[in-house]
């Protein structure tokens, strides 16, 4: 290998920080997008195939708390970054109690996803209980339903 | 050629800049459907509203003492005054000019600290006005809500005390100096000769006083503090005396605003007064150390030109107001442009 | 014999002077918290959050103090570059720490930019370096309105309905950071005899410190104190004055940048046109509160000041609303202190620096007179 002039080589360093920085951004872009999953306990039928609600299933995305759905109910939940875990807990036709975990990651660029339960405990493809889901409408301004704080520095004008 | 380029060169770029900017505008001004006459007729009653707080820049300048960021004390005078004469009851022309002689005595006292002040701070003296400004803006904040204020023109009507963010002075002096003699051509313009009469008036007893000994030792002072000592001349007393004038400009300047504008503005009302003003007299060509009256009433004219056309002109061209930035972009650059500048020490 | 001799008083008066901003902060709080009838509690409460929301913007003042340009009104500039981030990842959807990550790394080359031409232009105004930064601020501001009033949306992508004016461009007013709200002081926040203290943005700021302390002891840092020392002496040691000057301005806004998005992450929403202009007095204030000068500041003073500071701040509206009956009066009695302690101190600033130097003529003319009376 070549010596490097202490120049040349606080060039290559410098360069090699921003390349890293750069790197992290992305990183930090992937890891940090949020997503809403929507949780969706709807009987489905797909390509002859009926894949049967339950009356009652138990669902949690990571570590979050877990959302109770009857039949015909649809939650949500937001979570950050694209990998993630999913547990269904249901009871079967002999009134036997299952857990399942799932890892699945949502595509690059999609704001929401629709999960279908009854698909996925039924086995169905995960083209088939994932699939990409566009709100109907123009999404309207979220309302935030926490209070706004602000600081209380705002007395003073800021423009003339 | 040469003395061509000496000429733009004595006018300065960015001044040429802001004259072509403010032409193109007139220009542009009929092709999209603004009336030239009324924009004209704006221009004329915003410069006289606005000049005697841009004269007040001048004394402050001479002396060496820097821009007078600290325009806001002034002010703070001139709404005592103001206030103090609606307060007694009087009304109509008479208001004004007991409004004027109510507010002499505060503007010399608080020109007098605010003098003191500054000699005990030379090099450092446009921070410090700055913040002498403010402090007495938000000073006077709380004063406004405690002084026993009575008149029910001025005061809360709920509480019956503390004054209004806002009064009138419409059965006071509102436009007793814009009526005077007032010249009324076609619908659109009209021309305010008593507020410019005014305005002229003030100029010249700065401009005379200038010439006066006790003014060119002014000049003195600001231009060469170490000659100006040798002489004999007490620099100390010479800067606040300026400090006193530029101060009492401000109150005056106040006054004749809210006598064309129509309200008293308090409380925050004064706060970022003196940067307009400011960027004003250095458009009009002055440094920090070099103001003239000829600067005051070009540097006024320019920006309240660009003041008053750009929004009509930028609204009809492109559907939307950037007026607001332009002006931030154009009143800050200018100050900009002068604090970076090498100081001239002499001239 | 370097020591004046001076009288008890007028040592006991230097020392008063030295230390009088806090003395006199002491004493209004002393006074307005029993008026304001808050609980000590609730006090302390507010007091830790306000050291975990500040104090990072007020150590971004400290490198320029330390290369002798005073007091950066110009750390509104970064607090624009930590705006600008803070838009972009909202609306790109990214939030949490990583959000707050992707923030800062946006920021850093807007704000070393602006710094990079903040330091240019006070080079060529030296000796009024805080009035020209201060106007800077303004300036600089009014090319943020372009931007983010009239750019974003139209020039520059921004998608989310949320974030755009209902006219097709320009940002709302405020920007709700709700992905963002306390993600950093919820990490690891215990509670301490019913406190809730964020350790973990506590952990930021103790590493800033120590980044601040290690700063010093560098080869910049101790070139940026010769600087700030003397110029021309700095200049004749062979020192970069110039490019020194441009370099501490730069960290500044770099780090006023990131103490911004820190600000921002605890408060919850983003004033588009408001936050990044009162930040920097409200931390200028605090600063100088806390005792530091316009040439001399360190960490304590920082600590001290945001405590004494917003003591005053949380106090005086109920102080005064029990004291006068007005709670108006009591929010423009801490606007009138903010800006009042900052004219004081600039005032003593300018006052001492000319009192030392005839303090160092009265040391000569000592030693003068000593060295006769040996002989």
């Amino acid at each position: 290998m070549a010596r490097l002039s202490p120049s040349h080589r606080r060039h290559l360093f410098q360069l090699a920080a921003i390349v890293l920085i750069l790197l992290l951004g992305v990183l930090m872009f992937f890891i940090g997008r949020q997503h809403t999953i929507l949780l969706d306990n709807k009987t489905l039928e797909f390509e002859g195939k009926s894949y049967q609600a339950f009356s009652i299933v138990e669902v949690a995305v990571d570590r979050q708390e877990r959302l109770e759905l009857a039949a015909r109910d649809r939650d949500k939940a937001d979570v950050l970054g694209q990998r993630h875990v999913l547990s269904v807990w249901y009871t079967d036709k002999a009134f036997q109690e299952h857990e399942l975990k799932v890892k699945f990651s949502v595509p690059v660029g999609q704001d929401m996803v629709l999960v279908s339960l009854p698909a996925l405990v039924g086995g169905a493809p995960e083209s088939v209980w994932l699939q990409p889901y566009f709100p109907p409408t123009a999404v309207a301004p979220p309302v935030s339903e926490e209070p706004v704080v602000v600081d209380d520095l705002g007395v003073i004008p800021v423009s003339f | 050629m040469i003395r061509v380029r000496q000429l733009i060169k004595s006018f300065g770029w960015p001044r040429i800049i802001i004259a072509l900017f403010l032409l193109s505008l007139f220009i542009i001004a009929p092709m999209v459907g603004v009336k030239v006459s009324s924009s004209l007729s704006d221009t004329i009653a915003r410069f006289g509203m606005n000049g005697i707080m841009v004269l007040a820049m001048v004394p402050m300048v001479h002396s060496g003492c820097g821009l007078n960021f600290g325009l806001p004390l002034g002010i703070i005078a001139g709404l005592l005054g103001g206030t103090l004469s609606i307060q007694f009851g009087f009304l109509g022309g008479s208001s004004f000019i007991m409004a004027v002689l109510l507010t002499t005595p505060f503007a010399v006292l608080f020109g007098f600290g605010y003098g003191k002040l500054l000699n005990k701070v030379k090099g450092g003296e446009m921070m410090i006005a700055t913040y002498v400004g403010f402090s007495s803006v938000a000073f006077m904040c709380m004063m406004w809500l405690l002084l026993p204020y009575t008149s029910p023109t001025m005061v809360w009507g709920y509480t019956g005390s503390g004054l209004r963010t806002t009064i009138s002075t419409e059965g006071f002096y509102l436009h007793v100096l814009n009526d005077f003699l007032k010249v009324q051509i076609g619908e659109n313009f009209s021309f305010p000769t008593g507020m410019m009469l005014f305005f002229a008036l003030m100029a010249f007893i700065v401009w005379a006083f200038l010439h006066t000994k006790t003014g060119t030792a002014m000049t003195a002072v600001g231009s060469n503090p170490v000659f100006a000592r040798a002489s004999g001349i007490n620099i100390d007393r010479t800067r606040t005396l300026s400090v006193i004038m530029s101060t009492w400009l401000g109150a005056i300047g106040i006054l004749v605003y809210q006598q064309s504008f129509g309200f008293i503005q308090l409380y925050m009302g004064p706060f970022y007064m003196a940067l307009p003003a400011v960027s004003a007299i250095l458009i009009g060509g002055a440094s920090v150390n070099k103001a003239t009256i000829t600067n005051v009433v070009v540097g006024t004219f320019l920006f309240q030109g660009i003041l008053t056309m750009t929004p009509s002109v930028m609204n009809s061209l492109i559907h939307t107001d950037m007026s607001e930035v332009i002006r931030i972009v154009v009143s800050n650059g200018m100050i900009l442009y002068a604090l970076t500048r090498k100081s001239e020490a002499t001239r | 014999m370097n020591v004046l001799k001076e009288t008890r008083g007028e040592k006991f008066f230097r020392v008063l002077e030295k230390n009088a901003v806090p003395i006199l902060f002491l004493a209004i709080c002393a006074i307005g918290i029993p008026f304001s009838g808050y609980s000590l509690n609730y006090l302390g409460q507010e007091v830790i959050t306000r050291i975990s929301r500040n104090s990072f913007l007020i150590i971004a003042l400290l490198v320029p103090i330390m290369a002798g340009m005073g007091l950066n009104f110009g750390m509104t500039l970064g607090a624009m570059a930590g705006q600008i981030g803070l838009i972009f990842i909202t609306d790109w959807g990214i939030g949490g720490i990583p959000g707050m990550v992707l923030a800062m790394i946006l920021s850093t080359p807007i704000s070393a930019f602006l710094g990079w031409m903040c330091g240019k232009i006070l080079n060529m105004a030296k000796g009024r370096e805080m009035v020209t930064s201060y106007i800077i601020g303004f300036f600089i501001n009014g090319l943020y309105q372009l931007i983010v009033l009239y750019g974003m949306g139209a020039v520059i992508p921004i998608k989310s309905p949320a974030l755009i004016l209902p006219r097709g461009y320009g940002i709302r007013n405020t920007v709700n950071l709700i992905s963002l709200r306390k993600s950093l002081d919820n990490i690891w926040a215990i509670k301490v005899f019913g406190l809730s203290v964020p350790v973990m943005t506590l952990i930021v700021i103790a590493l800033l410190c120590v980044f601040i302390v290690w700063f010093r002891k560098t080869k910049l840092g101790q070139d940026m104190r010769a600087v700030g020392q003397d110029m021309e002496v700095a200049r004749a040691a062979g020192i970069k004055v110039e490019h020194t000057r441009i370099v501490s301005i730069v960290i500044s806004t770099i780090l006023a940048g990131y103490g911004m998005i820190l600000y921002l992450q605890n408060i919850g929403t983003l004033n588009t046109y408001n936050s990044h202009m009162q930040i920097g007095m409200f931390s200028i204030a605090a600063l100088l509160v806390g005792g530091a000068t316009v040439n001399r500041a360190g960490i304590g003073n920082v600590f001290l000041g945001v405590t004494l500071f917003h003591l005053m701040f949380i106090v005086s509206p109920m102080a005064g609303k029990n004291l006068i009956g007005q709670a108006q009066l009591g929010e423009y009695f801490r606007v009138f202190v903010s800006y009042g302690v900052i004219t004081i101190a600039l005032v003593l600033y300018e006052v001492r620096k000319r009192r030392d130097k005839a303090r160092v003529g009265r040391l000569l003319a000592q030693d003068q007179t000593d060295v006769k009376e040996v002989k």
